[in-house]
């Protein structure tokens, strides 16, 4: 018995460095998605419900625009979505495959899309009495989203966060197809074309770490700041 | 001061248009503390909501402090609200944001020049003890009265109340009653209140409307009341009206 984990060990051992790369390009990844998420999501899903029908910038053309986009992307099989992008990252970044930053762009479209549904949801629980007294007490639309949508809202956008990033890390899996390695592409290469199956369960035993690590921290935080 | 003129207002029902005003004209004047009675579905909130803006009337005219609140451009229309304070039946707090964050909210969206001291709007309100504990800590008449500060910290010269009480126990009723009036001595403005309950307009006002389905039934000059508020306990209440004749 004892035999078996020292040889189990070892292998670790000697993975650890190509492990630590795919972390590394897995890390990439995440961050660029993360930082998609953030910057280009939640905006998007404030227009979302800014523009919805009975909300203070009710305007159906954009609604209806945003809305069928975010459904579009949403609905599209994750790697038909990665291999037809191809041409696009190529005609931007220069190349399309091959290494984690080119791999990145289809993850941050649709972490832009599913992160935007989330702040929609989010926003729609916002009670009705806190849009009715930012317009009672003469608020800008902007003063309306920071100043009492947001601030009331904080806790299920957090929630919503979490639960977004772990399906970014599920997506991310996948970018081995177009070279962007990364942990499951680790655990694919040696689990499934080496038969190395201890490493495969290795890898994915940290992805699920992971995971647990992120919607953890993700609902503990939101708990902490949810004064309601 | 307030001017509604022949206010007409349609909401869309299951079976067709439903008259939610039916050509109210009002006239409210300066420091009048002034009441619109009806039951559910009279029309009264719509009415209130008329006055700044919160509704607008399908037909009618509505004239406050000179402006012509339907001809107002978004950016006019901010500046004009910025000058009503309003309450809420379910006091619309920031449950997120302390009880002083919520009272200092309005002079985060607007500059005031006649703002008033948050030390004194808290004592005026008597939660000095609770300005760091948020909403969700404190009792029902306790949110009212962050939200009757909230209001005030801006020195308005109106106050619109959209059933301030009708959350409210018997008791605390009478507090946010005593408030209010004390509110309107000190600071003078002009107090419009929208309730069912007769005794709220009984203490509180000088006059009211009566709506009856979107129509004005009557106007009616309120006798100073002189029974002034219970000192009772809850309990001698519950005697009182329970036990006894």
């Amino acid at each position: 018995m004892s035999e078996i984990i020292t040889i189990y060990f070892e292998r670790v051992v000697e993975y650890w460095p190509n492990l630590l790369t795919s972390l590394n390009e897995t890390g990439i990844m995440m961050g660029f998605a993360t930082a998609a998420a953030i910057l280009l999501g939640l905006p998007l899903g404030t227009l979302l419900y800014l523009t919805d029908e009975d909300k203070p910038l009710q305007n159906k053309f954009v609604y209806h625009t945003a809305n069928v986009l975010v459904n579009i992307v949403r609905s599209f099989p994750f790697l038909l979505l990665v291999i037809a992008m191809q041409p696009l990252i190529r005609e931007i970044y220069g190349r399309a495959t091959g290494d984690p930053v080119a791999a990145s762009f289809p993850l941050m479209v649709i972490a832009i899309a599913l992160y935007a549904r989330f702040v929609q949801q989010s926003l729609l629980d916002v009670p009705k009495g806190v849009v009715e007294t930012a317009q009672a007490l003469g608020a800008s639309v902007f003063q309306l989203v920071y100043r009492f949508l947001f601030v009331e809202a904080r806790s299920s956008l957090i929630i919503g966060f979490s639960t977004a990033f772990v399906s970014f890390i599920s997506y991310s899996t996948i970018m081995g197809v177009v070279g962007g390695g990364g942990i499951g592409d680790f655990a694919i290469r040696y689990g499934y074309q080496r038969y190395e199956t201890d490493i495969m369960y290795t890898a994915i035993i940290i992805i699920i770490i992971f995971v647990q690590i992120a919607q953890w921290f993700g609902l503990w935080l939101a708990r902490k700041i949810d004064k309601r | 001061m307030i001017a509604l003129t022949n206010v007409v207002k349609e909401f869309k029902g299951d079976d067709g248009p439903v008259k939610a005003l039916n050509g109210i004209t009002v006239h409210i004047e300066q420091s009048e503390t002034f009441g619109i009675i009806g039951e559910s579905g009279s029309g009264k909130s719509t009415l209130l909501r008329m006055i700044n803006a919160l509704e607008t009337p399908d037909h009618g005219e509505i004239v406050v402090d000179g402006n012509n609140v339907s001809s107002l451009s978004a950016k006019a229309l901010r500046l004009y609200r910025k000058k009503i304070g309003m309450i809420f039946q379910q006091f619309n707090l920031l449950n997120n944001k302390t009880v002083i964050e919520n009272i200092m909210l309005p002079l985060k969206l607007h500059h005031f020049e006649s703002a008033l001291d948050i030390d004194e709007v808290l004592e005026f309100v008597g939660l000095s003890d609770k300005k760091n504990n948020y909403p969700s800590q404190l009792s029902g008449g306790q949110k009212q009265r962050v939200g009757i500060a909230r209001a005030l910290i801006t020195n308005p010269k109106i106050l619109l109340c959209d059933e301030p009480t009708s959350a409210l126990d018997e008791k605390t009723t009478d507090e946010i009653v005593q408030v209010l009036k004390r509110a309107h001595k000190v600071y003078g403005m002009t107090i419009v209140v929208v309730t069912h309950e007769l005794n709220v307009i009984k203490q509180l006002c000088d006059r009211t409307l009566v709506l009856e389905k979107g129509n004005v039934i009557d106007t009616i000059d309120i006798k100073p009341s002189s029974s002034t508020v219970s000192e009772e306990s809850y309990y001698e209440r519950i005697l009182e009206v329970l036990k006894n004749e």
